[in-house]
């Protein structure tokens, strides 16, 4: 027996003394108590604190903690009665994605009790055993200070963010993210909380080859484990060519994969999925499958993958849905065509060559190039190389799925439900009406989670089997088998004027999507599309070419491919205006757009079709460039106490979009509740940035009905109405602007409804807060209760329902200018970011508190893929670092001590209330900030990630 | 997902070292965290444990009969750096250990354990190497000591019988007295890293502070155990405190290191750093003890 007194409750229980603490937490219900890296003791999502100190309960074993007092984040406050400290970290805006926010809140609860006034360093020291990847640590800090105004004398006195359009009620102020209260005390919020207690147990079998045809597997022995369910495998699976990218349908991205391939591409390739009764039949029951492989020649770079002659990763055949080549029979023959292959099928033609590895291709410019170089004073020309990088959600990739009264239920993290349906329906073969995806939080997606990578088989598992399903990633197979940011070879010429002017931009990028076309086309092509309409440059040019290889695969991942195109291109810039003398500012000044401006450039920069030609609209760039440079006291040479450390900065300028116009969808319906409270039926997917918040706020504005009278039910296919998800930055955007729709017709609505109870003129109608309609000719007044009370009387005109839907062709550009101070140590290559300033144009941030969180945690991850990481393939192409420790990303100590978000004030003509993005932008400043700092510190060039002490030695010739 | 056989629980230290006898196949496990890490690799899977973690005795530091420091060896990292007499004697070693992961493995993680692993990397190593810390571990037949250079045989390896438990670290007067010291840790990052080189150098200087009468030198990563320089120990030794003689003592160690080639870092980087690390760590001692660096 062990006994435990939990959160004050003695308890015994009769288990095996060698399970983990975590797992005995978990059978007595504490499951905020969570797992984010299989025990290794770096995330801290499993902090409990055990006797009074703080540990990993994943690291002690249930009979070391026999006799011991335990503490769980759900002991502190539930949603309706929140302690200071869960109510602080709210009011900061940290509680994002939020899967480790219960343990933060444990941690900080217990340091307070030791400590009310801790200092910056006791804050800092308490939160080095926690990784938060979405809003940074700088609001963590921020939260100690309320709480510590809390404690010492009631108020916050602390501005939390500053606060846009007074004349609004909720968009633009601080006030708490909807869900937060659920999330910080750990209540029921994530797909391992709504698991029922007679789910089976998937596992996946993976491939330790690179690339391989699967010549034969043999389940006997694995399908006579009694508590084996089902072994499912390329021979007995579904023949459905299909792709796991969530975009809309047709995708611009090759269908050329199936549930389980005849052919594995890449170390970690699905080969077989077992369902068993548990989980530990079910990892035994994998390790008795018996594989026979046939391996081959595996191509892992660019470099390789163009070589003629190169081993091919699709060797099968090729199809089109719509624009076929005359010529296709003819190319096909020159493929093996081999039955093990499978297809490659393209909805519309992306210039892809699979002869060649060519996934996608696409080339374009305007004016010419050349001989713009000929007319330049200087022309530069360097290749820019980026890394593999994983996204590291602390919710490792999870589905749930069930059979419900011949339905399917799939319980998904996802940013793309309507995608998840939409391919669940296709592996299936069920219509979408049999199939309800139900998006619960999500605890980190970055992009990650707008590829449908788990939620496929799991489902399709249930289908087969009848049974219910649990999939959960383990942290290595995040790193192995799902999406990756796309390494990239971005090479750039530049030409320039003695005055600055930039003639002429080139760009070649070759970019690497691993194994399958996922997001093949659109990453790469957001290198350029989101990089050269920053110039005012009549002649550019760019050669994309996408590459099939047998690394991990790449997919999306926030930013898209826009961080690696302007890490090439502000580099290129650097290193022109070095060269012709000219100040990096005035070169920036000189050449970059302003609203007006009629980007050319876009024409042939759309998703696989004709871009749209618009002149840039609202931008703050010049504001945030002027404002930034203020700041960091541009110009202005920094010396070191320590002559070994040399001091630069460095910036760039960023852009975004908000969405897809001509693409992307968004539908929302408002609906007026029987005691006047309205309910907003969304398609959006909140990841956790507040999007909800923000469907909820336009609301709040529009109908004039305060925050606490609004919910918002979202991300679930049977109650929402369609949304193509939460990627390309359309969330507040698309998803906002329906929300908008859909309130602007209930208001109509209601003011009509109002008018005729009141039998006056609807053109006399008015709204008033709260909740209220007033004529302005009469003065008489309606209470939304009253009028939705006399409406579904039995006698009324019935229940108040408003749809919304949202598409467009307008382009709402966020602009940005991040900045950066490095010191650079001359004797040893580190490289220290000692400032760090992010200044965005969000337009209107109906969030601002969460904005900023979100500013910080994409530049902290992005400082992080600039300097630190970095996927590592032995020569066989096995990752040798798939672990948090070995992998590399960044803490609370590599947060520079000088980090500021600012947000620069500009409306927007076509964004809800002149809302734009804000957070995928904020991935694409840091590195060729860094970069150009590293330059005016030490004088080298650091052309690829990440930018490494050995890099800085080895360019200074030390090593 | 452990795959742990089973868990003996040792009541005192004589129990624990029964169990050894009992159950030889069985590892110990101290506060576990790296232990547990471990296992979860398939290093150790279906692995036996000997818990130690409740011998409160193996806890705390003090100063024993023979003016020695001593260490209880489940001292945890976090008591450690805020101990008195560590922060009075040997500083450093606080320091050093207070680089260890986040709060929950400071707390839980010991200086036991940390040596016993053998992990040349451990925060703690070079500079017990570099303080000549004896190892004190209690067998059936009793306590024996084994000084630190002779505890770690090779990469992952040290000497343990298989009857003992390591109860205590000590660090004799001799050492420690008059002795100042400095750890660097060089890292790809500081975020819960594992060392790329750690370097830890502790000198004793003349009474009139003009001449080096002890340098000690120790590095973790830079060979398979942890290792000391002693060439340039030797060299240093009773020279005068000048820039040239500090280049020459760093430049020195490359005699007696031999860091290799990794993914995380290459072999001329290493010896690179090393050098480096040595001459800013004793430059460093030299201000802690009071000294100056002439010419």
């Amino acid at each position: 027996m062990i006994n435990l007194t939990i959160n004050g409750k003695a308890r015994s229980f009769d288990v095996d003394p060698t399970i983990r603490l975590r797992e005995l937490l978990l059978k007595n219900g504490n499951f905020a108590v969570r797992d984010s890296d299989d025990a290794e003791g770096f995330c801290g999502s499993d902090t409990v604190i055990m006797d009074g100190i703080p540990v990993f309960s994943n690291l002690v074993l249930a009979g070391e903690a026999d006799g011991s007092e335990i503490r769980t984040p759900d002991s502190l406050g539930n949603s309706v009665d929140l302690t200071i400290v869960q109510q602080a970290l709210i009011d900061a805006g940290v509680v994002q994605s939020a899967y480790n926010s219960p343990a933060a809140a444990l941690l900080f609860t217990w340091l307070f009790e030791k400590n009310p006034n801790p200092s910056r360093e006791d804050v800092k020291d308490i939160l080095s055993g926690l990784f938060i990847r979405d809003a940074g640590y700088e609001h963590y800090y921020l939260a100690a200070e309320l709480i510590k105004e809390k404690l010492n004398g009631g108020e916050y006195k602390t501005e939390i963010a500053p606060e846009f359009r007074p004349e609004l009620k909720s968009v633009g102020k601080v006030m708490p993210k909807i869900d937060a209260p659920q999330l910080v005390s750990g209540e029921r919020a994530f797909v391992e909380d709504y698991v029922d207690a007679d789910t089976c147990y998937m596992v996946v079998l993976r491939s330790p080859y690179a690339s391989a045809y699967v010549s034969k597997i043999d389940t006997s022995k694995a399908e006579a484990i009694p508590g084996v369910v089902k072994v499912i495998t390329a021979y007995n699976c579904p023949d459905v060519t299909y792709m796991s990218a969530g975009q809309g349908n047709p995708e611009p991205s090759p269908h050329d994969r199936k549930l389980l391939n005849k052919k594995v591409r890449h170390v970690g390739d699905r080969v077989a999925a077992v369902i068993a009764e548990t989980l530990e039949d079910a990892i035994k029951a994998r390790d008795l499958i018996e594989v026979e492989y046939e391996p081959m020649d595996a191509v892992f770079t660019v470099e390789e993958a163009m070589t003629e002659g190169a081993p091919l990763v699709h060797n099968g055949k090729v199809e089109y849905v719509s624009g076929a080549p005359d010529d296709l029979d003819d190319y096909n023959k020159k493929l093996s065509g081999d039955e093990r292959e499978g297809k490659v099928v393209y909805q519309f033609p992306l210039q892809g060559d699979i002869l060649h590895n060519v996934a996608a291709a696409n080339h374009g410019g305007i004016g010419d190039v050349d001989k713009a170089f000929e007319e330049a004073d200087a022309v530069v020309e360097a290749t820019y190389q980026t890394s593999q990088i994983q996204h590291t959600p602390l919710e490792t990739h999870i589905c749930y799925s069930k059979l419900e009264n011949g339905r399917l239920i799939v319980y998904a993290s996802t940013q793309v439900p309507y995608h998840v349906r939409r391919i669940v329906s296709w592996v299936t073969g069920l219509s979408e009406n049999k199939i309800h995806v139900i998006k619960t939080r999500v605890g980190g997606g970055y992009g990650s989670k707008q590829d449908i990578l788990v939620e496929d088989l799991t489902a399709y598992a249930t289908f087969a089997t009848g049974r219910p399903v649990l999939y959960h990633n383990t942290r290595e197979e995040e790193f192995i088998a799902n999406s990756t940011r796309h390494p990239m070879r971005v090479h750039v010429k530049m030409g320039g004027k003695k005055d600055g002017t930039i003639t002429g931009i080139y760009m070649k990028v070759d970019a690497n999507t691993g194994p399958y076309g996922n997001h093949a086309l659109t990453v790469p092509m957001n290198s350029c599309s989101k990089t050269l309409p920053l110039f005012k440059c009549d002649n550019m040019k760019y050669d994309l070419t996408i590459y099939y290889t047998n690394t991990p695969p790449a997919g999306a991942y926030q930013g898209y491919g826009t961080p690696k195109g302007t890490y090439g291109l502000m580099m290129a810039m650097g290193e022109l205006a070095d060269k012709l003398g000219v100040d990096y500012k005035d070169m920036v000044i000189k050449n970059h757009v302003e609203e007006g401006y009629m980007l050319e450039i876009l024409k042939g920069l759309g998703e696989g079709r004709e871009g749209n030609v618009v002149p840039v609209g609202s931008c703050g760039l010049r504001e945030a460039v002027e404002k930034g440079c203020e700041m960091i006291e541009w110009g202005k040479r920094e010396e070191s106490d320590d002559p070994d450390w040399k001091i630069g900065k460095g910036f760039a300028m960023i852009m975004q979009g908000s969405g897809l116009p001509g693409l992307d969808h968004a539908n929302a319906v408002a609906k007026l509740e029987m005691d006047g409270s309205i309910i907003v039926l969304s398609g959006a997917a909140d990841i956790g940035t507040g999007l909800d918040t923000i469907i909820a706020k336009v609301t709040s504005d529009i109908l004039q009905v305060p925050m606490d009278k609004i919910t918002v039910v979202s991300g679930d296919t049977d109650s929402g109405a369609f949304d193509t998800g939460s990627y390309a930055s359309s969330g507040t955007f698309f998803s906002g602007n329906a929300a908008v729709v859909a309130a602007n017709n209930l208001k109509e609505k209601i003011l009509d409804e109002a008018a005729f109870q009141l039998e006056e003129d609807v053109a006399d109608m008015e709204l008033v807060w709260p909740s209220e309609v007033r004529s302005t000719k009469t003065g008489a007044s309606l209470s939304f209760y009253d009028i939705i009370h006399t409406a579904t009387s039995g006698t009324g005109r019935g229940h108040l329902i408003a749809p919304g839907s949202f598409t467009t062709a307008a382009s709402s550009v966020p602009y940005g200018a991040h900045f950066a101070q490095v010191a650079v140590n001359v004797r040893t290559g580190e490289i220290k970011v000692q400032k760090f300033y992010a200044l965005q144009d969000a337009g209107t941030p109906i969030n601002p508190e969460a904005a900023l969180c979100q500013m910080y945690g994409a530049s902290l991850k992005s400082i992080g893929h600039s300097l630190y990481e970095d996927m590592k393939l032995d020569k066989d192409g096995r990752c040798i670092n798939a672990n948090m420790t070995d992998y590399g990303v960044p803490m609370i100590s590599e947060q520079p001590e000088d980090f500021k978000a600012v947000l620069i004030d500009v409306n927007d003509a076509h964004g809800p209330f002149g809302a734009k993005s804000i957070s995928e932008i904020a991935c694409n400043g840091a590195a060729p900030a860094i970069g150009n700092a590293i330059h005016d510190a030490c004088g080298v060039w650091l052309r690829s990630w990440p930018m490494t002490p050995e890099k800085v030695l080895k360019a200074l010739g030390k090593i | 997902m452990y795959d742990i056989k089973a868990l003996y629980e040792a009541e005192s230290v004589e129990h624990a070292v029964q169990l050894r006898q009992e159950h030889p196949e069985a590892q110990i496990l101290a506060g576990g965290s790296d232990v547990l890490v471990q296992i979860r690799e398939g290093r150790r899977a279906g692995c036996e444990f000997i818990s130690i973690y409740m011998l409160d005795e193996l806890r705390g530091v003090s100063i024993d009969e023979e003016e020695n420091i001593r260490i209880g060896s489940l001292t945890s990292f976090s008591h450690i750096t805020k101990d008195p007499i560590i922060q009075k004697y040997i500083n450093v070693l606080g320091e050093a250990v207070d680089m260890v992961g986040g709060p929950q493995i400071r707390a839980i993680g010991t200086i036991g354990g940390n040596t016993c692993n053998g992990v040349t990397s451990a925060d703690s190593a070079s500079t017990l190497m570099a303080w000549d810390a004896i190892i004190e571990l209690t067998g059936a037949n009793g306590v024996r000591r084994v000084p630190i250079k002779d505890f770690y045989i090779k990469a992952k390896v040290v000497d343990i019988k298989p009857d003992e438990i390591q109860t205590a670290i000590l660090i004799p007067k001799a050492s420690y007295e008059n002795c100042f010291g400095h750890y660097i840790k060089y890292s790809m990052r500081n975020a819960l890293d594992i060392a790329t080189t750690g370097c830890s150098v502790n000198a004793v200087l003349s009474a009139d502070k003009k001449s080096f009468e002890r340098v000690r030198i120790g590095y973790g990563v830079a060979a398979p155990i942890p290792v000391r320089a002693y060439t340039a120990e030797e060299f240093i030794k009773g020279k005068e405190i000048t820039e040239e003689n500090i280049k020459k003592f760093a430049e020195t160690v490359l005699e007696d290191i031999n860091p290799r080639d990794s993914w995380r870092a290459g072999k001329a980087l290493r010896r690179h750093i090393s050098v480096v690390m040595a001459e800013r760590a004793l430059k460093e001692c030299v201000e802690l003890a009071g000294g100056e660096i002439n010419g």
